[in-house]
């Protein structure tokens, strides 16, 4: 009969010390959303645009910069990345995709979108200290596997402060996935209705942010775009758990957000 | 002026029953029903403390009856008739026919005559009535198909009783060659203790069977169940009380209790009691029909007060008469206020019948579409059975557990190891009556959120606000309603007194020292305490935001999602299923193989003690012994003639003897 | 289908046909419709699998009439495949035992049948309106819909429980509120690009989805893809098939309360992804496949197969612990007891199926990818229980771990991993695969132009959910969260 508390203690701390410098993101290998340098579209080149499954790419009248990626539809598919003739489109590592506001996912010249003020009052109280209800709206599960990784040693949730709750009466945060499927729109309401003030959404992975590979169909919406008020969009299919974690402490002000205007800030 | 009440009440009721017969209309019977227990409630009211004195009544074609009401009789009568009258005037939502009115009528009579007659023969005569009118009511409103033996069974084992009555009646009258009451307490002195402890057992067993005690509780949810509210009303209160009266008197005044025998009735008393409420409540908390829970319930309160009675009877044999004065006082304030907490919940079931056409207790949101009197009453009426401060119920509950733990002052070690052993018994009981009557308010009452349309007729509403009010009237009033069982108590007890269960506004076992209660000023303090929430939540009432309760993302599909009496009961009946020995029974129908479910049949059922146990055995002999008699039915006429003959010779030849 | 043997029937041949072959030993595997351009009734396919190591068959029946004979009463598995064409197309089956909607919500008001390709696709109206249950005669027995939301981080659906107490007399699991109608969104897509879709069906089982596909639309073609790229296929599919069921055994701890040992599990699933990453740059092994082989070539080097040995070691070692512990095995032995006779009947698939004694695996009956050019070990134990489960699930971890072993010096040496591939106009092709939670079935059919008609996709967890609630009746509510983890099922790949 083996001791399971020998076990654990004889096998010592598996969590990583990520998000403090010098601690392993768990995410070594892992291609997250194209590099987009317009400066190498040819011209008139719409190759990339027509691969796309969930038109992520964009044709923009920008004589300069023929398509305009929006990440906030980008299913990490790397079909692009593939199909571009000239290299203007090349696989990364970079899956930290957190903003507050959808615009920055949106490929712009524009930079900084500041944090609202009334969205900072609301956090004020949650800095070291949030429970989320999570809501399946019609996800695949990759989403729902991702998250489930959170609790499990290496990252460990709870030491930043973040459970997931049973009940919508306990909750901070609701943190929706899936794309919004027609039987579950009333129940994802009723959720967020029945949280208490104040209250955050969270939209987690592309099929929440703007419907992903199955939104417009006969039973799916497009994500919570014109469903409720978003509070941090997170695309990625599925973003992976360091990505997600990085978006619950932007949420949460405790770090700073690294994507505006479509692009990842160094 | 009590006196010229009662007659009142007598000619009123005897024109009810008159009218009730021939034919004319059911208003006119009830209302002379009702007018006569109205009077015969303020006279009784008017009485306490002094009682009725000796009254001649002379009824058509027999002999005048002497009527006498102890005080105790006027404070239990009382206690009876409120629900009653409340009852009488609401009807029977069974039957609109007037075979009920005259049930009632007889009922009344027979238990008006067992309060007060004063002589056997008419005690007996009155029983039967009051037995026989409780019959009529219950067959008058079961319809043809609850025909099946349970008043029938009420009847033989009412019938087993009335023999063990006349039985320790004419023992006693054989002392001094008559039945009169009077000489009953010289009678019982002059019997040897062994005669006496059959007496009393007799006297036990008799009265037993109407109240209740074991093994004769199993005819309560037959009959109970196939009756109406306002029937049960009247089994409850009048009659219940009446059967107590009679017993308390038998073994309190008729029978000495100095001798041994005192201290062994004393003891049988308590056992069977105490196990009787156990029992009684048990099978209570598994009913899921208003009217046979609260059926078994008034068996578990009549073994209450019994069990109070045996302490006193085990008090007085060891010469503690002011404990005996506190037991036998607090059996009588158990059952005033159970008649009228008993009363309010079975009209409440009459008004649950009215709106819903049944008597399941299942959530229908009857409370939040009843008028607000119908809340407060049955809210009431609920907390006074369920023995919660500051209700009549728990009044009289904790003055009997109060009795008990005082059993350390009797000498010896049987006496308190027997009382502490019955407080123990009663604790289950109070803790089971707690918990079923919050199944009787929460599943009956509550819930129902999506139900709508009219709530309990106004008419049964304001009835239980009534007597909700009473029972909490006669819990913030007990300290001076006490005065009326002065002189009651110290003629049965000599050396008690009843004010010594209160010290100003405290009520107190005798002394203030070993504990106290007082509703009077809980009923004060409770309200200015609550001040202080009350305000925070009105303070707050602008920052509310009202939401639907959270089911999973989806409102409640049906009503079927709310609790159900077999669930709330559902820990209890396995953890007793070595009582209970419940059953379950579960078939499916399928459309073709056996993958395809249509429908579920789901059927419980727990199964009684004394039926399979006493009961069925006893009727499989009757019938066996019948079946040998049949053949006396040979049909041959020279039989016939022989036996007359022999029966003619037998006559003939015992004079002799 | 191409490769695939086909038969046509009549609807009225259909009934004796299936009972013959049934009394021969055979078994119905699933059942799917589709309009042939010019035609106004669907066509009805039905995949036969005529004895265990035999080929596939599919049966064609174009009925002329509206409806049609259901095949519910003689093989049960069928029924949720004919409600399913049923609210998906519109065609009726005459006595069928439970004519309910299943995959439309009863509330869903659409304009026309989803799947007709004629129409255009819209969203419909929905109103929510409460499911059919069965009628329950007594109103003492408690009914608990639970969900949609539930507890915790899991999937929508909503379980109706009729209980009393502890025991649970009657269950009944409503699903189908994650359809997102991913059949329909295949229709008119080009088929190389289309494998970022089936990746996206059930995301735990990314790799299996995406292998059905490609090989569907690679028998379709007609073309064989490299050597390399079978064998590449065979390493990402255990490893996906392991990583899986790390999950599920610490998902098992958790539900017995065994904490460390769900942390343990879990944390093993994470190494198992992130060496997912490392090797393939997917922790779900995602953007690898395409019909045809590879997009781009993996070569696993020693960091990967160091990771990979202490992964085995530390699994080993997890597993035997498990084993070894006394209240984790008390909770499952006879727990959610599924015999033989219903795990036919219903169509259990995968380590359900082979815990109740069914012998199949497709990777041995019916040898796709690299397989066939591998011993495979296939666990079966007979209890049908919750430990013969985790047993069967345990035992294929150790087998995965050897064919991976196996497997990674052969990929040494360099070779293609991409062949092209155009399919033809018409083109038609039915592709497997054994995903980590059982059968997987891909059937393809293309258009005149190329591009994807009807693509029918049967996942294991579509199988197993109707399975499962046959362990749930008359057993207790402490089990049932067991039970329900000791099945290890999604219900995204059952909603699709």
């Amino acid at each position: 009969m083996p001791i399971w508390t020998w076990f654990g203690l004889r096998h010592g701390a598996a969590t990583t010390a990520w998000p403090r410098p010098g601690g392993d993101d768990g995410q070594a290998g892992v291609l997250g959303m194209p590099r987009f340098d317009p400066g190498r579209c040819g011209a008139g080149c719409r190759d990339c645009v027509e691969v796309c499954p969930t038109g992520a790419l964009a044709p923009s009248a920008d004589p300069r910069i023929p398509v305009k990626p929006d990440y906030g539809r980008c299913v990490v598919c790397q079909l692009c990345t593939e199909a571009c003739p000239t290299g203007a489109l090349t696989p990364s590592a970079e899956w930290a995709y957190a903003v507050r506001e959808r615009d920055d996912l949106r490929w712009t010249q524009a930079a900084a979108s500041p944090v609202g003020r009334e969205l900072r009052q609301r956090l004020r109280a949650f800095r070291r200290s949030l429970h989320i209800r999570h809501v399946d709206a019609g996800s695949c599960n990759g989403c729902e596997s991702e998250l489930q990784a959170l609790n499990n040693p290496f990252y460990n949730l709870h030491r930043l402060g973040i459970f997931f709750t049973p009940s919508p009466r306990f909750a901070d945060l609701l943190l929706v996935t899936g794309s919004v499927t027609a039987p579950l729109r009333e129940p994802l309401l009723n959720t967020y209705e029945a949280m208490p003030e104040p209250r955050l959404v969270m939209a987690t992975g592309t099929c929440a942010v703007s419907g992903g590979v199955a939104g417009g169909g006969y039973n799916t919406g497009r994500g919570l775009e014109d469903l409720l008020p978003v509070d941090l969009y997170l695309p990625g299919c599925p973003p992976n758990p360091a990505a997600i974690i990085e978006g619950l402490l932007l949420l949460l002000e405790r770090l700073p957000q690294r994507s505006r205007g479509g692009r990842i800030e160094r | 002026m009590s006196a010229e009440l009662i007659v009142l009440a007598v000619i009123g009721w005897s024109a009810a029953a008159v009218s009730s017969l021939s034919g004319r209309a059911a208003g006119l019977s009830r209302t002379l029903l009702v007018a006569g227990a109205l009077a015969l409630l303020a006279g009784t009211v008017l009485a306490l403390p002094d009682g009725v004195g000796p009254l001649r009544l002379g009824l058509v074609f027999t002999a005048p009856v002497t009527l006498r009401l102890a005080p105790e009789a006027c404070w239990l009568l009382a206690f009876g008739l409120v629900p009653a009258t409340l009852a009488v005037t609401l009807g029977s939502p069974l039957t609109h026919g007037r075979l009920w009115i005259f049930g009632a009528a007889l009922t009344l009579f027979g238990a008006l005559g067992v309060f007060g007659v004063t002589e056997g023969a008419a005690f007996l005569i009155a029983w039967e009535l009051m037995s026989f009118g409780g019959a009529l009511m219950v067959l008058s409103e079961c319809d043809r198909g609850g025909q099946d033996g349970a008043v029938l069974f009420m009847l033989t084992l009412l019938e087993l009783g009335a023999v063990c009555v006349l039985a320790a009646l004419l023992w006693l009258g054989t002392v001094h060659g008559d039945l009169d009451f009077a000489h009953f307490a010289d009678a019982g002195s002059a019997l040897p203790p062994t005669a006496r402890y059959v007496v009393g057992l007799l006297f036990i067993a008799g009265f037993g069977a109407k109240l209740g005690l074991l093994p004769f509780y199993e005819w309560f949810p037959g009959v109970y169940g196939r009756a109406s509210g306002a029937t049960g009303v009247l089994l409850s209160g009048v009659v219940l009380n009446a059967a107590y009266f009679a017993l308390s008197r038998a073994l309190v005044v008729w029978l000495p209790g100095d001798a041994g025998e005192g201290f062994a009735l004393g003891l049988t008393l308590l056992t069977l009691a105490v196990l009787t409420a156990i029992l009684g409540i048990l099978y209570a908390f598994q009913e899921e029909d208003w009217r046979r829970l609260l059926g078994l319930s008034t068996a578990e309160n009549a073994g209450i007060a019994c069990a109070a009675l045996a302490a006193a009877l085990l008090f007085r044999h060891a010469g503690l008469a002011p404990l005996a004065g506190l037991g036998w006082l607090v059996a009588l304030l158990h059952l005033g206020g159970h008649a009228l907490a008993k009363g309010a919940l079975l009209l409440t079931a009459d008004g649950a019948h009215g709106v819903t056409g049944h008597y399941r207790l299942c959530p229908q949101g009857l409370l939040r579409r009843s008028p607000w009197p119908l809340a407060v009453g049955a809210l009431f009426a609920a907390m006074s059975l369920a023995a919660m401060p500051p209700q009549i119920g728990f009044v009289s509950e904790w003055f009997v557990f109060q009795t008990v733990f005082q059993g350390f002052h009797l000498p010896g070690l049987a006496g308190p190891l027997a009382l502490s052993v019955a407080g123990a018994g009663l604790a289950l009981t109070a803790a089971v009556a707690f918990a079923t009557f919050i199944k009787v308010f929460g599943v009956g009452l509550l819930g129902g959120g999506q139900m709508n349309g009219p709530g309990i007729s106004a008419g049964h509403a304001r009835a239980v606000g009534l007597l909700g009010l009473l029972v909490l009237a006669a819990a913030v009033a007990m300290p001076w309603e006490l005065v009326a069982l002065e002189q009651a108590v110290t003629a049965a007890l000599p050396g008690a007194h009843a004010g010594a269960l209160r010290s100003d506004w405290l009520l107190v076992p005798l002394t203030a020292d070993f504990a106290f209660i007082s509703p009077t000023k809980l009923v004060i303090a409770g309200p200015l305490l609550a001040l202080l929430p009350l305000g925070l939540w009105w303070a707050a009432r602008a920052r509310r935001r009202r939401t639907p309760a959270w089911y999973g993302g989806l409102p409640r599909t049906s009503e079927q999602v709310a609790i159900t009496p077999l669930a709330f009961s559902n820990a209890l009946r396995t953890f007793y299923s070595l009582i209970y020995r419940p059953t379950e029974d579960m078939r499916r129908e399928h459309t073709g193989l056996r993958y395809f479910v249509r429908r579920l049949s789901f059927d419980h059922r727990v199964a009684p003690l004394f039926g399979p146990a006493l009961f069925a055995p006893a009727v499989r002999l009757t019938y066996r012994l019948a079946a040998w008699m049949q053949g006396l039915q040979s049909g041959s006429l020279n039989l016939y003639l022989a036996i007359i003959g022999v029966m003619l010779i037998l006559i003939l030849l015992v004079p002799l003897l | 289908m191409h490769a695939t043997e086909s038969r046509m029937l009549g609807a009225d041949e259909l009934a004796a046909a299936c009972a013959r072959m049934l009394s021969d030993g055979g078994r119905m595997q699933m059942a799917w419709a589709r309009m042939r351009p010019g035609m106004s009734a669907p066509e009805l396919n039905y995949l036969v699998s005529p004895a265990p190591r035999r080929p596939f068959v599919v049966w064609r029946v174009q009925p002329d009439r509206e409806n049609v004979p259901s095949l519910a009463q003689q093989a049960p598995l069928l029924s949720w495949y004919e409600r399913e064409i049923t609210d998906l197309f519109g065609l009726r089956f005459d006595g069928h035992p439970d004519p309910l909607p299943l995959v439309l919500h009863a509330g869903a008001q659409p304009a026309h049948p989803p799947l007709d390709p004629r129409r255009p696709e819209q969203a419909m109206a929905f109103t929510q309106l409460p499911p059919a249950l069965p009628e329950v005669s007594s109103a003492d027995v408690q009914l608990l819909p639970f969900g949609p939301v539930r507890a915790d981080v899991v999937e929508s659906a909503r379980f109706f429980f009729f209980y009393i107490g502890e025991h649970i007399l009657h269950y009944h699991p409503q699903l189908f509120f994650k359809h997102r109608g991913m059949e329909k969104r295949f229709e008119g897509c080009e088929p190389l690009r289309s494998v970022v879709m089936a990746e996206r069906v059930s995301g735990t089982g990314s790799f299996a989805h995406a292998l059905a596909y490609s090989q569907a639309v690679e028998a379709a073609a007609g073309v064989e893809v490299p050597q390399r790229a079978r064998r590449l296929r065979v390493l990402l599919a255990e490893l996906e098939r392991v990583y899986n069921h790390l999950h599920y055994l610490g998902h098992l701890a958790d539900t017995t309360t065994l904490k460390v040992g769900q942390a343990q599990g879990k944390l093993l699933e994470e190494h198992a992804k992130q060496i997912n990453a490392q090797l393939t740059g997917s922790r779900f092994l995602r953007s690898l496949l395409v019909p045809g082989g590879l997009r781009r070539d993996l070569s696993p080097g020693p960091g990967i197969t160091r990771s990979l040995g202490a992964l085995q070691r530390d699994a080993s070692a997890y597993v035997r612990a498990l084993e070894g512990t006394t209240s984790y095995r008390d909770r499952l032995h006879d727990t959610g007891v599924l015999d033989q006779r219903t795990a036919f009947d219903q169509g259990a698939t995968g380590p359900v199926e082979r815990a109740s004694g069914l012998d199949r695996d497709l990777r041995r009956d019916h040898p796709y990818a690299g397989y066939d050019e591998l011993d495979l070990r296939v666990p079966v134990e007979t209890a049908g229980d919750a430990h013969a489960r985790a047993r069967v699930r345990t035992e294929e971890i150790n087998a995965s771990f050897e064919v991976i072993l196996q497997l990674l010096p052969r990929l040494a040496t360099p070779g293609p991993v991409r062949t092209d591939l155009t399919v033809p106009p018409g083109a038609e092709g039915l592709g497997w695969a054994e995903s980590p939670r059982g059968s997987l079935y891909y059937a393809v059919h293309c258009g005149d132009d190329g591009r994807l008609g009807r693509v029918k996709i049967k996942s294991p967890s579509f199988s197993n959910w109707r399975v499962f609630p046959y362990t749930v009746h008359e057993s207790n509510m402490m089990d049932y969260a067991i039970n329900e983890a000791s099945f290890g099922l999604t219900i995204a790949g059952c909603d699709r």
